[in-house]
Order: C-alpha cells, then sequence, then structure tokens
C-alpha cells in the first residue's frame, strides 16, 4: 500500500466521519423535533461554552486517548484486543485500592497509583496474550470475555474481600490528597492526565517508526508470514504488545481513579474502551492522529451533555453516531488476522 | 417431598426461562459463524429485537404483529452486518461491536421518540403466558431443525463449505458471498426471537439494558458448545441452570459475580484447550474477497494477491 494511497483512504475516512456525525445527527435532532442548527449548536456550546465547559471536553479526550493508545498499539500488531474496556476498569481498581489502602509518602504516591494501574491493566492485557502465545486461543473472544470477567471481579472484591469503603457501595475508599493528580486547570476536572496522555501518545509514535520493537511489531501486524521467516518470534511479539496494550489502558483508569473521580468505581467508565476503537480507527492507527480523533471524540462526548439540557437532544443520539462510525470505518484496514486454531 | 419436587421443578422452569433468550442467540450464531462470519453483534441483534416488537405492539395493539416486525429488525441488522462482511471485506469484529454500541443508542433514543421517557417503554400488550411456551417449545425446534439443515441439506454444506474454505466453495460454484450474507441474515431472525421472547414473552416492556450482556452469554455458548447447534443449545441450558440456581447458591454463600463470570470463564477454558480440542471454522472471521475485486482498480488491496484469493483468506 503507497502512501498517497493511505492518505486517500484517510482523507475519505474523515469525510465519511463528517457526513456520518452531521448526517446522522440532524436526522436524529429533526425525529426529536428539534433544529439541527439548534442542536448541533447546543452541542459545541456544551463542548466549548465555557471554561469548566472546555476543560471537560479535554478531560473526555484524555480518557479516550489512553486506551485508544492501547488499542492502536494491539492492532498494528495486527491483535484484535477489544478488551480495552476490561483492562481500563482492572487498572482502575488496582490504583484506587492501593492508594486507599496505603498512605502513600506525598512524592510517591501519584506515580505509584498509576504504577499500580499500569500493571493492573498490564496483567489483564498479558492474560488474553499468553493464552494466546502459548494454547492458540483466539484473543478476541477471550478480551471481549474477560472485559465482563473484570467488570464482575473487581465488584466482588470491592463489595467483598477488598471492602473499604460504606457496605455495598461498589466503589474503594477516596484516596487521600497526596495521591490525587494535580489540577492542571484549577477549579475543574481537568488534570496533568492529559499532559500524559500527550506525551505518551508522542512516545508511542517514536517507538513504533523508530525502534527495533516497534518495526518487529508493525511486521507482524502488517505480514505475519514474512515476519517470521525474518526472524521475528510472533507469539513473543503477541505477549509483549498484548501486554503493553493493556498497560496503557490500565494507566488510562489510573488517570480516571487519580484525576477525576478520586477513588474507584465499578461504573467508571461509560464505555471509553469500545468507543477507543472508533478513536483509534478514526485516527488511522497513528498515535499523533489519535490525539486528534480523541479531542473530535471528547467534543461529541461532552457536548452530548449540553445538547441533552439545552436543546432537550436525547444524548444516545452521540452515541449512535459512534456506533455507526465505527461500522463504517471496520474497513479501514484489512487488519492481517493471524489464524489462532 | 413435595416441597423438594416442587422446589426441583421451579428450578427446571426458571432454567427453561433463562435458556431461551440464550438458545436463540446462540443459534443465530452458530449459523452465522459456521458460515464465516463472526457474529459479536448478537448484544445488538437481541436489543432490536427486544425494542421493535415493544414499539410495534404498542402502536398496532397485536403482539403477534410486534414479534414479527421485532424479528425483521433483527434481519435488518444482522444485514447491515453481512452486508458489510461480504461485500465490504470489512472487519467483522470491529464492525459487530460498532453494531452493539449503535443499537443500543438507536433503542434508548426510540424509548424518548415513543414513549417521550428514558430507561423503560410504557407496558404493552404482549404475548402471554401460552406465547412464553410457544417460544420456549420453538427453540427446541430451532436447534434440531438447525442441526438437520447444517449436517443434511445441501444448503447447510454449503454454509459449512463457506466456513471452512470460501476460495474452494466458489470454484466448486458455490456463491460464497450471498452464501455468507444469508447465514448471518437468517441467523439474525433465529437471534431477534431471543430479544422477543425477553421483552413481549417474559415481560410486556422495554426497558434499557435489559438484555444485560446476554450476546456476549450466547457467544460463549456457541464456543462451549463447539460451533454445532446441539452443543450451543447444550451450553445455554447449562449457563440457564446456574443463573436459574443463582439464587439458591448465593444463600448458600456462593458469590453472585462468580455464577455471573462462569460462562465467560467456560468460554475462556474452552478456548484454551483445557477441555478437549475445539476447533472453530478455519475460514472464520477471515473477510472472503474474490480474487477480481483484488485485482479491480481501488480495490481492497492493489497488488500483491493476484495469484489466488487465498493469501488474504489464509494467513498463517
Amino acid at each position: 500500500m503507497t502512501a498517497s494511497f493511505t492518505r486517500t483512504r484517510a482523507f475519505r475516512d474523515v469525510v465519511v466521519v463528517i457526513v456520518l456525525v452531521f448526517g446522522v445527527g440532524s436526522v436524529a435532532m429533526l425525529l426529536a423535533h428539534v433544529s439541527p442548527v439548534d442542536g448541533f449548536a447546543a452541542l459545541f456550546d456544551g463542548a466549548f461554552g465555557t471554561r469548566g465547559e472546555i476543560a471537560e471536553t479535554l478531560v473526555q479526550t484524555t480518557n479516550l486517548l489512553f486506551p485508544a493508545l492501547g488499542v492502536a498499539l494491539a492492532f498494528r500488531a495486527g491483535l484484535f484486543n477489544i478488551g480495552a474496556e476490561g483492562q481500563l476498569v482492572i487498572g482502575g481498581f488496582a490504583a484506587g485500592w492501593l492508594g486507599a489502602q496505603f498512605p502513600l509518602a506525598g512524592y510517591l504516591a501519584v506515580p505509584m497509583v498509576l504504577l499500580a494501574g499500569v500493571i493492573g491493566g498490564g496483567v489483564w492485557g498479558a492474560i488474553p496474550g499468553v493464552l494466546r502465545a502459548r494454547f492458540g486461543a483466539n484473543e478476541v473472544i477471550s478480551t471481549l470475555m474477560l472485559n465482563v470477567i473484570a467488570v464482575l471481579l473487581t465488584t466482588y472484591l470491592v463489595t467483598g474481600p477488598l471492602q473499604q469503603g460504606n457496605a455495598g457501595a461498589s466503589e474503594t475508599g477516596p484516596l487521600p490528597k497526596a495521591a490525587q493528580l494535580p489540577d492542571l486547570l484549577s477549579d475543574t476536572r481537568l488534570t496533568w492526565a492529559f499532559v500524559i496522555a500527550i506525551v505518551l501518545a508522542i512516545v508511542l509514535h517514536w517507538v513504533l517508526q523508530r525502534t527495533v520493537f516497534g518495526y518487529e511489531l508493525r511486521a507482524a501486524g502488517d505480514a505475519p508470514e514474512a515476519a517470521k521467516r525474518a526472524g521475528i518470534d510472533l507469539g513473543r511479539t503477541a505477549l509483549v504488545a498484548m501486554t503493553l496494550s493493556g498497560a496503557i489502558a490500565g494507566l488510562g483508569g489510573a488517570t480516571i481513579v487519580a484525576g477525576v473521580l478520586h477513588r474507584f468505581n465499578t461504573g467508571l467508565s461509560p464505555g471509553y474502551g469500545f468507543i477507543a476503537i472508533a478513536v483509534a480507527l478514526v485516527g488511522n492507527l497513528e498515535p499523533l492522529w489519535i490525539i486528534v480523533a480523541s479531542l473530535g471524540f471528547g467534543i461529541l462526548a461532552s457536548g452530548a451533555i449540553g445538547m441533552q439540557t439545552e436543546a432537550q437532544v436525547p444524548r444516545e443520539v452521540v452515541s449512535l453516531i459512534i456506533g455507526l462510525v465505527i461500522v463504517a470505518l471496520a474497513g479501514r484496514r484489512v487488519i492481517a488476522t493471524m489464524r489462532s486454531t | 417431598m413435595n416441597a423438594t419436587t416442587a422446589a426441583i421443578a421451579a428450578i427446571l422452569g426458571l432454567t427453561l426461562v433463562k435458556a431461551t433468550p440464550l438458545i436463540y442467540a446462540a443459534l443465530g450464531g452458530v449459523l452465522s459463524e459456521r458460515s464465516g462470519v463472526v457474529n459479536i453483534g448478537l448484544e445488538g441483534i437481541l436489543i432490536a429485537g427486544a425494542f421493535t416488537s415493544v414499539a410495534v405492539s404498542g402502536a398496532t395493539g397485536n403482539p403477534v404483529i410486534g414479534a414479527l416486525a421485532g424479528i425483521v429488525a433483527g434481519m435488518l441488522l444482522a444485514a447491515i452486518l453481512a452486508f458489510a462482511a461480504t461485500r465490504l471485506a470489512v472487519d467483522q469484529i470491529v464492525a459487530g461491536t460498532g453494531i452493539n454500541i449503535a443499537a443500543l443508542a438507536a433503542a434508548a433514543f426510540g424509548l424518548v421518540l415513543v414513549w417521550h421517557q428514558p430507561g423503560a417503554s410504557h407496558e404493552v400488550p404482549a404475548l402471554g403466558h401460552t406465547g412464553e411456551i410457544v417460544l420456549i417449545v420453538l427453540a427446541f425446534v430451532a436447534a434440531g431443525a438447525l442441526h438437520l439443515v447444517l449436517n443434511r441439506t445441501p444448503w447447510g454444506l454449503r454454509v459449512r463449505a463457506c466456513g471452512e474454505d470460501p476460495s474452494a466453495a466458489e470454484s466448486a460454484g458455490i456463491d460464497a458471498l450471498a452464501t455468507r450474507f444469508w447465514a448471518v441474515v437468517i441467523g439474525g431472525a433465529i437471534c431477534s426471537l431471543g430479544g422477543v421472547y425477553l421483552s413481549l414473552a417474559e415481560l410486556d416492556l422495554y426497558s434499557d439494558g435489559m438484555t444485560a450482556g446476554r450476546g456476549f452469554i450466547a457467544l460463549a455458548a456457541v464456543i462451549f458448545g463447539r460451533w454445532t447447534p446441539l452443543g450451543a443449545t447444550g451450553a445455554a441450558l447449562f449457563f440457564g441452570f446456574f443463573a436459574a440456581l443463582q439464587f439458591s447458591l448465593q444463600q448458600a454463600g456462593v458469590p453472585s459475580e462468580l455464577l455471573q463470570a462462569l460462562p465467560y470463564l467456560a468460554a475462556i477454558v474452552a478456548l484454551a484447550g483445557f477441555a478437549g480440542r475445539v476447533r472453530a471454522p478455519a475460514a472464520h472471521g477471515i473477510p472472503y474477497v474474490r480474487p477480481d475485486i483484488l485485482a479491480a482498480p481501488g480495490g481492497v488491496r492493489k497488488s500483491s494477491c493476484h495469484s489466488t484469493g487465498r493469501a488474504l483468506d489464509k494467513q498463517p
């Protein structure tokens, strides 16, 4: 595939997304007896109207950027990690539990909490990686199943053996001030997580394009047979890619806990891990473009609330648009699927 | 003694109630997957069936018309997936994920449009107890019928051929794209009956999230049942049995989350081969692209596939 061919397709995809957003959005608004002009005005007002709303848009951008980077890393390696949701939940739980359980020293608290998220998500990503590498279990199904198991497991832990807060509440205890991510913009929910996410995207871009590991990973995804003949260990690459992918999503969960909620709650993600698939595809699986795509979806996600309150358009319209974007872009690349059995 | 018999009967009855929607969804999944199309969108199809049947029953006052409309909605949604998976050769898993998100959102939006309230619909004319029994019996009939169709009819053979090796099937004169398309659409019809059962037989309304991941449990049943109609039905009954036992086992101190996780754990165990060898259809999840499409300008891939279609179909 030549570069210009890829560019043309990427451009066409952006057109498809814009048509879907405004086309489907307008039809849905007309069905709800709202003028699309008012509806979209309310949406953009909800995303950019005030300083607080701009901050909220960037919070949503951050929350989508982490899992989208994780998804993109796995997809580039030819692995369908659709388990970002579960990895994010486990990472968030590990961060929340550690942060609330142990009073960590000031300068260590935030890094330790984030590290817990990285490890939690990494382990949850490594499980399908091992199952794939050792037993040939298809990662699509195992990641899908592990999403549900993650929510059930954390619900069990926080209400059962590892309960910290109120009995019956599906959340951990609150994080002490020292373990909370510092604000980037005072009196908003926007924290340094935003900066960490952007830096991570740049690092990931560099790793994929400029390191031997990145080269091997892309080779395993684009041409597994050739990669194998060139001496790349596909099993090991798959395991490392899945672990890293899960670790990045887990870090995202930890930043939601340490930056936004200040405790772990089993409902911390309204499907970020699934929307992340759309974000990664719209971003052409390129970390730097994924930053732009996250911003686009962040605008939709935070504007949806304004659209609902100001123009009485149900905010599910935005989820509907996102679902259709995923269907439309599923053909983005025929990602090399390695046979598992 | 009488009390024990009654308790056992109650558990078995509840098993049937819990298993029926799973059986329909799993059978839809088996048909689709045996043709080579992974159907992650089962959950979305259940939602489409459940919501549409309630909306149409409410509008017409006739639950049977509602049920039929639910089937049509399930077929339409499956047709979107089938079209994308065959003609556009998109990634089936990603497309299925999108279908699930879109269906859930569309139903939530539909609640506001039709009943002007979020969360749940009003009560509508339902199929009632008779309808429920008919649907339960029909689920088992469908399982037997699908078993015969897949194993004893020419069409069933064609479906399986497309799932194992679509290019070989095409050289034998089978239209692999059309066969896959109809397998997914008919699978959608079967699956949507599970949604109809949930909303219009077990209950008489649609509420947000009422399918509660049954599409994914059905997917687990497909794998645990080794991609066969009877195996998947058995797996659905097994999962239904544990769902029915949930309350009793919870009383005995077994955490409910563990019981809920059982189908998913069982699927992973089966996949990893811990429970004997499990083999998916060979061309499972791999889009079939005809060689002539590949060679055409603007095709899916411009180069490197001129020799055979298999170059794309079969990755090592």
